[in-house]
């Protein structure tokens, strides 16, 4: 999970990094309010969003009294930045600086350990960075304390201990400052917070955590739960209903049993139930390939119980305005494709379409679950085809369009 | 010779009295893989499939001292205790198919394993099967779907997902070839075996004459492969398919698909592509093709 601003940079501060102080605002706040809470004449008016380019797409804008504010964060929500929606606007301190520099941390995949890089051309993207002003330091994951060994600037050295501290122990994928100025009084402070948590390390962040730290008298307000981060999705606007819904069905004890939480929603008007991170991917390609669109991406994989995969069908098909369903899937390896197709089975007897429906599947257990199906398409008077491996997946899609064109 | 596997091959199955630890002992033992026993610790003693179950991988070591591989079905939360215990009995190659291994975790287990030059195929890693030899995992499935499937023959094929490792193999007995190795290397941000280190593998082994990949958008991995043609570490024959086509549309920094398969300036499936082209690599426009552009190399 990518974070705001404003979430990011509370998790530099917990670990001792200096930020300018801010007011967050949302759709509807009382934006006079904030700035007087803020009680400061000169701010910055900063855009929430989860990537991109705020800076060269007018997302950060320099104010002077409540009249001007008013007026870009109006301008702000209005806008999108990368196609990306603006949830939310930070009001921060104007600072002055001297300096701005780069510095983050994240994992080279190549070397498969973090790198740190630092560079003192910071404000600007760090591609378009010279090679040569950039600093890159492999750093090894073992280490609780990072080494002295860093060629940094030395009033920079600090700032880079506790960024390897939040880094580690917030269990994140990227941490980056950008810029980090050094003010004309000399503080070192950062001026943006861009950070990716590990969604798989959710379970050492969360109340439960919280509990068991407290079991062995250990600090457990170190810990940040990130249940309490709200819902979001890096589309241009906000998370659907059914991308909320979708999150939780792999939420509880057995999370790591199948995956079934993947759902993002699109404009189009083919409902997707696809297999595998792999070929959900390359099928998202052959369906685009036939001049079909998605009105979503999902994907179920591994051996999810039948309750899961019944919860995300139920979400898929609830979308309206769906003119077909395509359910594709490889010659799987271990997924129970009966148990599966069950929790299918469940959902299309509850709903019982009427558009048509395309099925491609191969596995265990296969001739048992594709027997399952065509007894579910006798009863409801469904209009579907079922395909197994002798069909590649990347047919069915034409079958599907075929079937919708006639 | 296959890579990976020979009949020299001795497996052991980390979580074995688990459904799925079990479920994989099973399917080694049924595809003539030699699984000498399991760990789950609090059960040592038991038996599963007539194999003994050991409180430890150490105990294990010791009754077993010419373990080559060791399979890990754990949850993820016990991934990295599990795999630093191989590491501690040094045993030389781990597949890890525990999917959702937080990536600090995954990198704590490289830097170890690297130190002690021991191969880590995955995390998410369904495993590799060499027809006829062996297999580590699941891959294939049930034997009799394995068999339809795989097929010993010249055929090196490496996917980064484990439903299109089966499906390419299967479109690849479907034209009428046969596999040498087949490998999942998993779909994490971090892989501990990429497709480099395979196609080194792959490059030394007589059986293969030719290798296909299934790839996708995102990490720089891919980029690997033109460092190696061009310092000619690599000079058979290579197909490969890059998933994500359609993810170029999306925002920069989403995540789609698998774990490492994140929108990155630079890194889609077009970008790739295009690279790979450049060094000689055939690229299909559909995964269908990869056979087609393979076969006359076979």
């Amino acid at each position: 999970m990518n974070l705001y601003e404003f979430e990011g940079r509370e998790l530099l501060e917990k670990h001792g990094i200096i930020i300018p102080v801010g007011e967050v605002v949302r759709r509807g706040d009382n934006i006079a309010d904030a700035y007087r809470k803020l009680g400061l004449e000169e701010v910055v008016v900063k855009a929430q969003v989860l990537s991109g380019k705020r800076g060269k797409n007018n997302g950060i804008k320099f104010c002077s009294n409540l009249e001007e504010v008013e007026k870009a964060v109006d301008e702000i929500f209005n806008m999108s930045i990368c196609g990306q929606y603006v949830a939310s606007i930070l009001l921060t301190e104007k600072i002055n600086i001297e300096s701005e520099n780069y510095l983050s941390i994240t994992y080279d995949t190549n070397k498969k350990q973090p790198v740190l890089v630092f560079s003192s051309e910071g404000g600007m993207d760090i591609e378009d960075v010279a090679e040569d002003k950039i600093y890159k330091k492999l750093l090894d994951i073992r280490e609780k304390e990072l080494a002295g060994n860093l060629e940094l600037p030395a009033e920079f050295l600090e700032t880079a201990k506790s960024l390897w501290n939040c880094f580690l122990s917030e269990d994140t994928r990227l941490v980056e400052i950008n810029p980090l100025v050094k003010t004309t009084s000399g503080e070192i402070m950062a001026l943006d917070a861009k950070v990716a948590l590990d969604d798989d390390a959710f379970y050492r962040h969360n109340k439960e955590a919280q509990e068991r730290a407290k079991e062995k008298g250990l600090d457990s307000g170190t810990i940040t739960d990130w249940d309490l981060f709200e819902s979001r999705t890096m589309l241009c606007r906000p998370a659907t209903e059914r991308e909320i819904a979708v999150q939780e069905i792999d939420k509880g004890e057995k999370y790591y049993q199948g995956t079934a939480g993947k759902y993002i929603e699109l404009e189009g008007d083919i409902a997707l139930i696809l297999n595998g991170g792999g070929a959900s991917i390359a099928n998202m390609d052959a369906l685009k390939k036939v001049g079909l669109e998605p009105a979503n991406y999902t994907e179920y994989s591994g051996n999810p119980p039948r309750e899961k995969v019944y919860a995300l069908t139920k979400i898929v098909l609830s979308k309206p305005g769906i003119k077909g369903l395509w359910m594709c899937g490889v010659v799987a390896n271990f997924t129970n494709v009966e148990e599966t197709f069950k929790g299918i089975v469940d959902a299309l007897d509850e709903i019982k379409p009427t558009y048509p429906i395309v099925v491609r599947r191969a596995g265990p257990h296969d001739k048992d679950g594709m027997k399952l199906l065509e007894d579910c398409a006798k009863r409801n008077n469904l209009n579907i085809k079922i395909f197994g491996k002798e069909t590649s997946m990347s047919d069915t899609a034409q079958v599907l369009a075929d079937m919708i064109n006639i | 010779m296959p890579i990976l596997i020979n009949k020299q091959t001795k497996v052991l199955v980390q979580g074995i009295t688990g459904n799925e630890g079990e479920k994989a002992a099973k399917a080694m033992l049924d595809y003539g893989t030699n699984v000498v026993g399991g760990v789950r610790p609090g059960k040592g003693g038991e038996e599963v499939l007539g194999k003994p179950v050991f409180n430890t991988v150490a105990e294990a070591v010791e009754q077993f001292p010419d373990i080559t591989t060791t399979a890990i079905y754990v949850p993820p939360f016990a991934a990295k205790a599990a795999i630093l215990e191989d590491i501690d009995a040094g045993i030389p190659q781990i597949n890890t198919i525990i999917e959702r291994v937080p990536i600090r975790d995954t990198a704590y287990c490289l830097a170890s394993a690297r130190e002690k030059n021991i191969q880590i195929i995955g995390p998410s890693s369904l495993g590799y099967i060499s027809p006829g030899i062996g297999r580590i995992g699941v891959v294939g499935g049930p034997k009799a779907q394995a068999d339809e499937i795989f097929t010993p023959g010249s055929i090196g094929i490496i996917s980064r997902s484990g439903g299109m490792t089966n499906e390419v193999s299967w479109q690849v007995r479907k034209a009428g070839l046969g596999q040498s190795t087949a490998v999942h290397v998993g779909g994490d941000l971090l892989m501990g075996t990429t497709y480099a280190d395979l196609l080194k593998l792959f490059e030394k082994d007589e059986q293969t004459k030719a290798v296909i990949i299934f790839g996708e958008h995102g990490g720089s991995y891919e980029f690997e492969i033109v460092d190696l043609i061009k310092n000619k570490e690599y000079t058979k024959p290579l197909a490969i398919y890059i998933g994500g086509k359609f993810a170029s549309t999306l925002p920069e920094g989403m995540n789609i698909g698998h774990a490492g398969a994140i929108v990155e300036r630079g890194k889609g499936a077009v970008e790739k592509s295009q690279a790979l082209s450049e060094v000689g690599v055939m690229i299909a426009d559909r995964y269908e093709d990869l056979v087609e552009l393979i076969k006359p190399y076979s």
